[in-house]
């Protein structure tokens, strides 16, 4: 005799287990997609890590070699002109200096430090009879020498590279005077883009104090006379303001960039 | 019934399911809602199996990244299919790059758990 309790029972014994079954492969196929989740995160990870060390790498290397061909192309300027190769290092750290205290952030600052030995690079672009010229140049040929901050404007000025359009503004500025005196575009004041102020007093500074073919070095004394006098005429006041309160840090650099052998 | 094409996004593949039984999932699955995502796919799968089907039913899988939702989804995919292999003819090709290990495990699985299924395993 068939008890209809023991059927129902068996019957909801059997759902019961379509039912756990169901839920036990299910629990297991969770497990599984979690372990092979994990395992794959962490390969992707690991993945990911390589790849954003081998981008810092290689942005570093592009940056190495963005400082090489810059500071090498300041060194052809300079070398073409008969100025020393710890001419150019000197200026980058003193405009370094100068943008620091003037109040430009530290990226910023480094950039300037970077570009400015561009500052003369025109003069490759200047014939070598002019360049060389041992005594004082005539009014035409003074005119042919003063284009080269034109001629480093427009080697770069095309193009759209922060560092490079910094240094188109260095070469195109760092004639330029305060008191509007200055050339190519007698700009004056802030009219001047404070990269051209900068590198102008740095790069004077260094030039007055390095011996040359043409000239002994200025003592300091001298060179700090001319710097209260040109405060506001040449130079930025704020800029010459800066130079004398911390006067023992350019010196740091100029004794840590010593010309070693000018003979 | 009409067949039902998705074009692929950034983070979905793009699905072609054809009534004449050929089917192509290809792409990137890290959809941000996963089952939303496939459910006009899984309809579209219960509705064709209920109707005439062809001879022949064609799978074609080439899953390039697919996030922990998506790897279920796939399962769930092929529960669907491992109920209708008795009536229905079909067929699945895991097509993957031999660099893609995660892709050749996640195939693996597959045949693993569903035996009754004709999956291939399929190299590019």
């Amino acid at each position: 005799m068939n008890n209809k309790l023991i059927d129902e029972l068996e019957a909801l014994k059997k759902d019961f287990t379509v039912t756990t079954d169901h839920f036990i492969k299910s629990i297991k196929r969770q497990d599984k997609i979690m372990a092979r989740s994990d395992q794959r995160q962490q390969r992707e990870y690991d993945e990911l890590q390589r790849k954003f060390d081998e981008v810092a790498n290689l942005t570093k290397e592009i940056e190495d070699t963005q400082k090489e061909v810059v500071f090498t192309l300041g060194a052809i300027g300079e070398s073409r002109s008969k100025e020393t190769g710890n001419h150019v290092k000197r200026v980058a750290q003193y405009s370094k200096l100068f943008a620091l205290y003037y109040g430009l952030p530290e990226e910023e600052a480094e950039k300037l430090k970077q570009a400015s030995p561009m500052h003369d690079i025109g003069k490759i672009a200047i014939p070598d009879a002019i360049l060389n010229k041992p005594g004082r140049l005539d009014a035409e040929e003074r005119k042919i020498m003063d284009t080269h901050a034109d001629l480093g404007y427009e080697m770069f000025k095309g193009s759209t590279r922060p560092l490079l359009q910094c240094a188109a503004i260095v070469a195109n500025e760092h004639h330029e005077k305060w008191d509007g005196t200055g050339y190519p575009n007698q700009t004056k004041g802030e009219d001047t883009h404070i990269y051209g102020r900068i590198t102008a007093i740095a790069d004077v500074f260094d030039a007055l104090g390095s011996h040359r073919v043409y000239k002994e070095a200025w003592d300091d004394e001298r060179i700090f006379k001319l710097f209260k006098e040109e405060r506001a005429k040449h130079f930025d006041p704020t800029l010459v303001d800066i130079f004398f309160e911390h006067l023992d840090e350019f010196l740091n650099i100029r004794d840590s960039l010593k010309d070693i052998d000018y003979t | 019934m009409e067949n039902l094409n998705l074009i692929a996004t950034k983070y979905t593949p793009s699905i072609d399911l054809n009534t004449n039984g050929i089917f192509s999932i290809v792409g990137k699955s890290y959809p941000e809602n996963t089952f939303e995502f496939y459910e006009p796919m899984m309809q579209w799968l219960k509705k064709y199996f209920s109707n005439n089907t062809p001879e022949k039913t064609s799978v074609n899988m080439e899953i390039i990244y697919f996030n922990s939702s998506s790897s279920k989804l796939f399962f769930d995919f092929f529960d669907l299919l491992e109920e209708n292999r008795e009536e229905h003819n079909i067929e699945i090709n895991w097509i993957y790059d031999a660099d893609n290990e995660s892709s050749e495990e996640a195939g693996q699985d597959f045949i693993e758990d569903f035996e009754d299924l004709t999956i291939n395993l399929v190299t590019k």
